[in-house]
């Protein structure tokens, strides 16, 4: 039984507010293990989020996550229109209301359109590190009957520890891939951000 | 003294040149600003539209073909980057004239990422969309399985042209993919730099080389190629970029090319000129007939010095599709 009610708008606000706060943070991984060009790729796409939600008006969670997949669509770079294929499936899936079993179909259908265009698995060293174990915990949840606020407790969890476990590995893909053993000891930065964006769900 | 350029900021150089661009051919395209792409000014009749783009820095590669006989529209990214998925989509939707769309993509992997994700969102909005990948740089063959594959350089100017002239005599979208992938296949390029160039705002070039060295199998993005090789003369130079093109096509006595001379950005048509004449020497001593020659800077590298050289294997119908009117900012016969 759904108790409790998430607001996309409210999330999607403290996520923007987390990438402009830290989004040094993931220039300074990019640089290490990358080109140095995603944090700020990410706020320029946040930026867009934001002017796009103003220009909109979004409320439901729908209009919300188009206005969101559209701005990173229309970012430059391979992670961003990544994320914006990501946030597309969260605007088909979540209709009005969040709940726990839409969020579940959202992120598990989102995991794996970026898998299929990203060409990345799990332990490549990508977001998807993040966005797998988030959308397993979510289908858990959801099968448990778990409310939504429970269930992206549980998607930030296991997103965070998804994030944290590519600090050790050599990347397959993206563009860590071309530095090879320099990547190793780095988080990605991708992975990073989707941990941040689970956070921002219930904080 | 260190590089000097003709811009404002920096980041301002791609929409200022393209309101500049479009101000310059009025009767032949339009050009919408956000989100950014050209496209034909007049647009009559029923066909397949044709949509390329990919960063800019190779002007007048790919807006300088929208026109009658090529592309309907070009989407144009920031310097040598990739335009993003929402540009395309809106260029795709812009073309389309109900008979699909054929997206001409460059091999590489920011570029057939978002024209593939555009190609999805277009779908959803049920607009059909097929793919010719161009993947003619010689430089870059057989790397490792399971990576990027050969770049796109020149030969998307052949593909551009030939599918072009098809596509105005009406066909299909089937059959143009056949087509540009056969001109795709059948093509292979080779570039050489004698000095790299310069990104809009750096007043130094991407790498340097000694007095007595060329780059060989450069890209168009201002990155180092396959090796350094001595300075000489054009006749040897030529000779270089030449013999592996003509051994991957398996060239020999009796077969007939298109060939394509491109400046790289700084390259004088004087030199150009020169390049074409031993190029056509070689080809001649081969028994090879060049049936058809493009020489001048249509794939550019920013204000790179060098050019590249492009064979394409021809038969009757790409001569007869080559030969085929066209009207474009930067091609027009």
């Amino acid at each position: 039984m759904d108790t409790t009610t998430i607001d996309a708008r409210a999330w999607i606000e403290r996520f923007i507010a987390e990438v402009e706060r830290r989004g040094a943070e993931l220039t300074e991984l990019d640089r290490r293990a990358g080109d140095g060009d995603y944090g700020t790729n990410l706020t320029s796409a946040v930026r867009r989020a934001t002017a796009g939600l103003e220009a909109s008006g979004a409320d439901t969670p729908e209009a919300v996550f188009t206005a969101v997949s559209n701005a990173f669509l229309n970012t430059g770079g391979t992670s961003g229109p990544l994320f914006g294929m990501w946030f597309r499936e969260f605007a088909k899936a979540l209709g009005a209301k969040i709940t726990a079993k839409a969020l579940s179909e959202a992120a598990t259908n989102a995991a794996a359109v970026v898998q299929r265009l990203g060409k990345a698995e799990v332990g490549h060293k990508t977001m998807v590190d993040a966005m797998v174990p988030a959308a397993r915990a979510l289908a858990e949840a959801a099968e448990r009957d778990a409310d939504a606020t429970t269930a992206l407790r549980a998607a930030a969890a296991a997103a965070q520890e998804g994030a944290a476990s590519t600090e050790d590995l050599l990347a397959r893909r993206g563009r860590a891939s071309y530095v090879g053993e320099h990547a190793r000891g780095v988080v990605d930065p991708g992975a990073l951000t989707v941990a941040w964006f689970f956070d921002a769900a219930t904080t | 003294m260190p590089v000097r350029q003709l811009v404002n900021d920096p980041a301002d150089l791609v929409p200022e040149a393209l309101r500049g661009f479009a101000r310059a051919h009025p009767t032949l395209i339009r050009h919408h600003e956000d989100p950014a792409f050209v496209i034909r000014a007049r647009r009559e009749g029923d066909k397949v539209a044709l949509v390329s783009g990919g960063g800019s820095g190779h002007e007048p590669l790919h807006v300088g073909f929208v026109g009658a006989g090529m592309l309907d529209a070009a989407v144009p990214g920031a310097v040598f980057a990739s335009p993003t998925a929402y540009q395309i989509k809106a260029a795709i939707e812009a073309a389309d004239r109900g008979q699909g769309v054929l997206l001409i993509v460059k091999n590489y992997t920011g570029d057939v990422l978002n024209f593939q994700i555009a190609a999805e969102l277009a779908a959803d909005d049920g607009i059909e969309t097929r793919t010719v990948l161009v993947d003619d740089d010689l430089a870059t063959d057989g790397q490792d399985e399971g990576g990027p594959g050969r770049r796109g350089t020149a030969a998307v100017v052949a593909v551009e042209k030939i599918c072009g002239a098809a596509a105005e005599r009406g066909a299909s979208l089937d059959d143009l993919v056949a087509l540009g992938g056969r001109v795709a296949r059948s093509a292979r390029t080779l570039a050489l730099a004698l000095a790299s160039c310069t990104q809009p705002g750096q007043d130094r070039p991407s790498f340097e080389l000694a007095d007595d060295e060329i780059e060989f199998g450069v890209g168009i993005h201002g990155e180092r190629g396959v090796g350094r090789r001595p300075y000489g003369p054009v006749r040897d130079l030529v000779g270089e970029l030449t013999r592996p093109i003509v051994k991957a096509l398996e060239l020999g006595h009796g077969d007939s090319v298109i060939a394509i001379v491109n400046g790289l950005g700084s390259t004088h048509d004087l030199e150009l000129a020169a390049v074409h004449g031993e190029l056509t020497a070689i080809l001649d001593d081969l028994g090879v007939d060049v049936a058809r020659s493009l020489v001048g800077s249509y794939v550019t590298s920013l204000d790179m010095r060098g050019c590249s050289i492009t064979l394409l294997r021809a038969d009757d119908e790409l001569v007869e599709l080559w030969d085929a009117p066209v009207r474009t900012p930067a091609l027009t016969w």
